[in-house]
């Protein structure tokens, strides 16, 4: 109980503390164990751990060929990349250079693996975001509610707004538009054609007397400017919200940490 | 503030230190003393409230849906006869979203122990792994099920993020886990797992503080704990006062921080027009 309760719990307070107090003692050997050893500490401990890792690998694929557990397939796919990894970094180079500085060199076929298996794969899962951004975005925009209708709308300004076509449209024609839809909705509200009628007809006018008035400058006034639009969405609204889930992870992180340097919170260790 | 005991050791702590201030405060960064007593406060806070729910306070817990969902999860899991995925992000264990994430499952494995459904939890780091298994042992033996504890649930398949999004698609599109749960840190990978978890019909659970990631898991997933939510997830599940009045802190420190940007702007707006007060702004400023 001991080793498995209280010394890990002693361990997280003390270097916790340390770490939390550090920040503000002017001592050159805390500051240095802070910023440095804490850090290579974990590193030592990560890479014996690695192993460990590595082994879970091995053994889980290697009992899946064996029993041919269903996917066994790319279980021996699996193995057979862990083997060949292993071969060309430890054992075959390929050309004569350092150990060590195999892995970076050109012609070694551990840098020719790296070039020619893993950085493709690595660029094809990447790539894979550009379609799962298309169908969730899909998803979002659907029009189902007010807010999915805002978050469309918003969208489709930062979109345009952000790219050059944006800046050629000018704001009288978004003026227009807006005055179209207000038309619809004006129409679904009342459902009387003569108001609707009335409603587009004074707006559309409304906004030839003003276009006419001003010569029709492309990006005035500015409130229906898309560049413009998309930079007061993108700078306002959308920075308010970045910043109030920002300050609520800082809060949680915070006290969260303190839970665990005080040893309140215990669930680490199975408590 | 009945807490006579609480009051007396912050009186103490802050005695102290005015006779350490008063000493010169050798080996303290003088420059640093606001935020100090920010952490100091805060901290107070925190504690003032936690000892408030351990003392039988009564503390509201806002009903949380992505929470309230794990069990629903793991219950459609146990009816569908399919195991419950969860994903404890790509970052290793000195990421606190990391650890809440392991807390999180600690808990979902104590659901699954007692829906005796399948539990698989790939691993992207070695240190995570063990952190992870250690959680769900404990959890399968508090609920009286060691037996159904098995060591290869929580595996390890690669320290790489796409070979590692690679392996859990691998594991969605086989095994058709009936609940998907991703709970930490995570990048550019989300919205690929998110999506393919979506594709095989999965309902989704996701909890993350990685800010730039929380719309690809609020609009693949069908619950998304944002935030504090997640850190706040822990508490709600176990239902133990002294995490519940950590929330209940949470909020008070919210409150304070709120009235503080309240202050700080008045503050700043009279001192630019008339001069009066001081540049709230570089008192402020973290040096």
């Amino acid at each position: 109980m001991l080793w498995k309760r209280q010394i890990p719990i002693l361990i997280v307070a003390v270097i916790g503390s340390i770490t939390l107090f550090g920040w503000f003692i002017n001592e050159p050997s805390i500051k240095v164990f802070v910023e440095d050893d804490a850090t290579q500490w974990y590193n030592i401990l990560a890479s014996f751990a690695a192993i460990l890792g590595a082994l879970n690998l091995i053994k889980i694929q290697v009992q899946k060929v064996l029993y041919q557990k269903p996917g066994w397939g790319y279980s021996s796919i699996a193995v057979f990349g862990f083997v060949f990894s292993i071969i060309a970094g430890f054992f075959i180079k390929g050309v004569d250079v350092e150990w060590g500085a195999h892995v970076s060199s050109e012609g070694t076929l551990f840098k020719w693996m790296f070039d020619y298996i893993f950085s493709p794969m690595s660029a094809t899962m990447f790539s894979l975001l550009a379609f799962f951004v298309a169908s969730a975005s899909y998803r979002a925009f659907r029009i189902r509610n007010f807010e999915a209708t805002l978050l469309l709308v918003s969208g489709i300004i930062i979109m345009i707004g952000r790219v050059p076509v944006g800046g050629v449209i000018s704001s009288w024609f978004v003026m227009y538009l807006i005055v179209l839809c207000a038309g619809i909705y004006v129409n679904s509200w009342k459902k009387d054609l003569k108001i609707t009628f009335v409603f587009v007809l004074v707006g559309i006018s409304l906004v030839t007397i003003g276009g006419v008035l001003m010569g029709w400058p492309i990006d005035q006034p500015g409130v229906f400017y898309l560049p413009s639009i998309q930079e007061w969405i993108y700078y306002y609204p959308n920075v308010a919200g970045a910043r109030a889930i920002m300050i609520g992870i800082g809060l949680g992180i915070f006290a969260t940490s303190i839970r665990y340097i005080l040893g309140i919170e215990r669930s680490y260790i199975g408590e | 503030m009945k807490d006579k005991k609480f009051w007396q050791v912050v009186g103490l702590i802050l005695l102290v230190f005015f006779v350490y201030w008063l000493a010169g405060a050798p080996y303290f960064i003088t420059d640093r003393v606001v935020m100090f007593f920010s952490i100091f406060i805060l901290g107070s806070i925190l504690l003032y409230n936690i000892r408030y729910a351990e003392r039988g306070g009564e503390v509201y817990l806002r009903p949380i849906p992505g929470l309230k969902a794990v069990e629903e999860a793991v219950g459609r899991s146990t009816e569908m006869g399919r195991p419950v995925l969860y994903v404890p992000g790509i970052q290793d264990m000195d990421q606190v979203e990391t650890v809440a994430g392991v807390v999180v499952l600690g808990h979902v494995a104590k659901m699954t122990a007692q829906y005796e459904t399948n539990l698989n939890v790939p691993v992207a780091r070695s240190i995570v792994m063990k952190a992870a298994r250690e959680a769900c042992r404990e959890s399968y033996t508090v609920e009286g099920r060691p037996d159904m504890f098995n060591e290869d649930m929580v595996h390890y398949l690669t320290d790489d993020q796409f070979a590692y999004a690679a392996g859990v698609n691998g594991i969605m599109n086989r095994e058709k886990p009936a609940a998907c749960l991703y709970m930490g840190k995570f990048y550019a990978e989300s919205l690929i797992l998110a999506e393919t978890g979506n594709s095989i019909g999965a309902i989704q659970i996701a909890g993350t503080a990685s800010q730039a990631q929380i719309p690809f898991f609020v609009t693949a997933c069908d619950y998304t704990l944002i935030g504090e939510e997640f850190f706040a997830a822990s508490a709600y599940l176990s239902q133990k006062p002294e995490l519940v009045g950590g929330v209940r802190g949470q909020d008070m420190i919210k409150l304070t921080v709120i009235a503080s940007i309240i202050f700080s702007i008045l503050m700043m707006a009279l001192y630019e027009s008339t001069g009066l007060g001081f540049d709230v702004t570089n008192f402020l400023t973290i040096r």
